[in-house]
């Protein structure tokens, strides 16, 4: 297991390290604008925010609302582009 | 029976044996190298690659990685994708409550009322609005004017044209009375060129003097200059003609260029000749009208028109210059090389004040102050019906030359 985790963190240094990680954090923000998942989202934070009252929402409340809901609402062709690009980008620099 | 049976289990399995033996064999290949990939529709067989249950979706390019270990990798890949997912949904939810805390998230949202009013409609044959959007396509109006009825779309530039109001109302109208002017006139003159550079000039000096004059008043006067001009006798009005010229502006009604010398006696014949170029067109066989210093004819044009008209004896070329026109036929070349370089040297500064000494071109006339020059300078240039190119590129030098003068005076 320990190689296992010594070969995450090293895929996990390349990948910032070559600005992989940003570069696919961008993409993924790009996409969800695009496709309407933003939108959606804000949709329902104001619902939550209504529910919970304008002055007391904190980040957390959000972050636990928010995020199963956010996860599970990525369209499927967003997600895929995502993982093949990860995948590109293991085959290619994966020991 | 049994043995059949029995048979039958055996071979099956001896063959699930081999089956599995040949899959490791190929995990085993695979296992070295890892991007190694089977092509899918090619395979002859069935994929002996163990699938990840992670990922059912099997595309060309989506190959899910194959082996134990890569497993492993593939679970990393998910891994590393929902990092990415909750840091974007992190993100909006910071940017969520920042602006929840900053007050300005709800500023898109009013009272429930409003928003219902304003709501987006969504049906056919209406835009978001709700409004209908080509409801006045087939609807006609009644123009107050001219009491037809005119199609909506085309009301307001009818009323431009039919109120005479508009920006191009009253070009078009002076055009169309122009034409109509040309046809019904039998003996107009209409030396092309000429003709159009006045209406051009002339035209834009009208619209700025007339400016405030309502265009209907306008019509009525010009109408009845053009009138007078068409039916007044030629010979009372000619001797006038440079100064009627240079006050109406030469208006574009006003085509008589040119006079017919036919219809005209000798008294007349000279009078005109006395002030006017008078050289005849080839075109239309009248005399042109302009003034003595016309730059469209030469002197010998002018004078083998008098010579032609008035006989040898008199031809009438005004002051100054009879003298040395009339010494010219008799003094040898000498003197007429000078008196034709009289002539050159000012036309630059003569045409300013052709209308004003229609009688006495004289040098020294033409050096006049400013003042007198410039507004000499106007008329004439309706008299003589120069482009306004030509004006500005003489302005120049006549300016230059003044400059000259007055060092020199």
């Amino acid at each position: 297991m320990s190689k296992d985790s010594r070969m995450r963190a090293t895929i996990n240094q390349k990948l910032t390290e070559m600005g992989e990680r940003d570069r696919l954090k961008e993409l993924l923000r790009a996409k969800l604008t695009e496709c309407g998942w933003k939108d959606q989202m804000k949709a329902h934070c104001k619902e939550v925010i209504k529910e919970k009252g304008l002055e007391h929402v904190t980040v957390e409340d959000l972050v636990v609302e928010i995020t199963p809901k956010g996860r599970a609402l990525v369209p499927d062709s967003v997600k895929k582009e995502l993982l093949h690009r990860i995948r590109a980008f293991l085959s290619q620099h994966a020991t | 029976m049994k043995t059949d049976l029995q048979e039958l289990v055996a071979i099956l399995k001896v063959s699930m044996q081999l089956i599995s033996r040949s899959v490791n064999l190929l995990n085993l290949l695979s296992h070295h190298d890892l991007s190694f990939r089977f092509p899918c529709s090619r395979s002859t067989g069935p994929p002996l690659i163990k699938i990840s249950n992670t990922d059912f979706q099997m595309k060309m390019e989506d190959m899910p990685l194959s082996g134990p270990d890569n497993t492993k990798l593939e679970a990393l890949v998910h891994d590393i994708y929902s990092e990415l997912v909750d840091d974007a949904c992190l993100g909006l939810c910071f940017e969520v409550h920042r602006a929840v805390k900053q007050g300005f998230f709800f500023l898109d949202e009013t009272d429930q009322e409003s928003m219902k009013e304003f709501e987006i409609v969504d049906q056919p044959g209406v835009d978001i609005f709700g409004q209908v959007y080509n409801q006045w396509k087939n609807k006609e109006c009644e123009c107050p004017n001219c009491k037809r009825l005119i199609a909506a779309s085309r009301f307001a530039p009818h009323l431009e044209k039919c109120l005479g109001m508009g920006r191009n109302s009253s070009r078009i109208a002076n055009r169309r009375l122009a034409s109509n002017n040309n046809m019904s006139k039998s003996e107009s003159d209409q030396e092309d060129n000429d003709d159009l550079n006045d209406n051009d000039w002339s035209y834009g000096a009208e619209k700025k003097a007339k400016k405030r004059k309502s265009d209907k008043s306008q019509n009525s006067p010009r109408r009845s200059k053009s009138l007078k001009h068409k039916n007044g006798e030629l010979g009372g009005s000619i001797g006038s003609e440079p100064y009627k010229v240079t006050t109406s502006s030469f208006n574009q009604y006003n085509y008589n260029t040119g006079i017919s010398y036919e219809s005209l006696g000798p008294d007349e014949v000279r009078s005109l000749l006395s002030t006017q170029c008078g050289v005849i067109s080839e075109h239309t066989k009248k005399m042109c009208t302009r003034s003595q210093r016309c730059p469209q004819h030469t002197d010998e044009q002018r004078r083998a028109v008098r010579v032609f008209l008035l006989g040898p004896s008199a031809p009438s070329l005004p002051d100054a210059d009879t003298v040395a026109e009339s010494d010219s036929f008799d003094i040898p070349d000498g003197q007429a090389l000078m008196s034709r370089l009289q002539w050159e040297d000012s036309p630059d500064i003569s045409p300013t004040d052709s209308a004003s000494s229609k009688a006495s071109a004289n040098h020294s006339d033409s050096r006049k102050p400013k003042k007198k020059k410039r507004t000499s300078l106007a008329l004439n240039c309706g008299g003589r019906g120069w482009s306004r190119s030509r004006r500005r590129r003489r302005k120049q030098p006549d300016w230059r030359l003044q400059q000259q003068q007055q060092l020199s005076e």
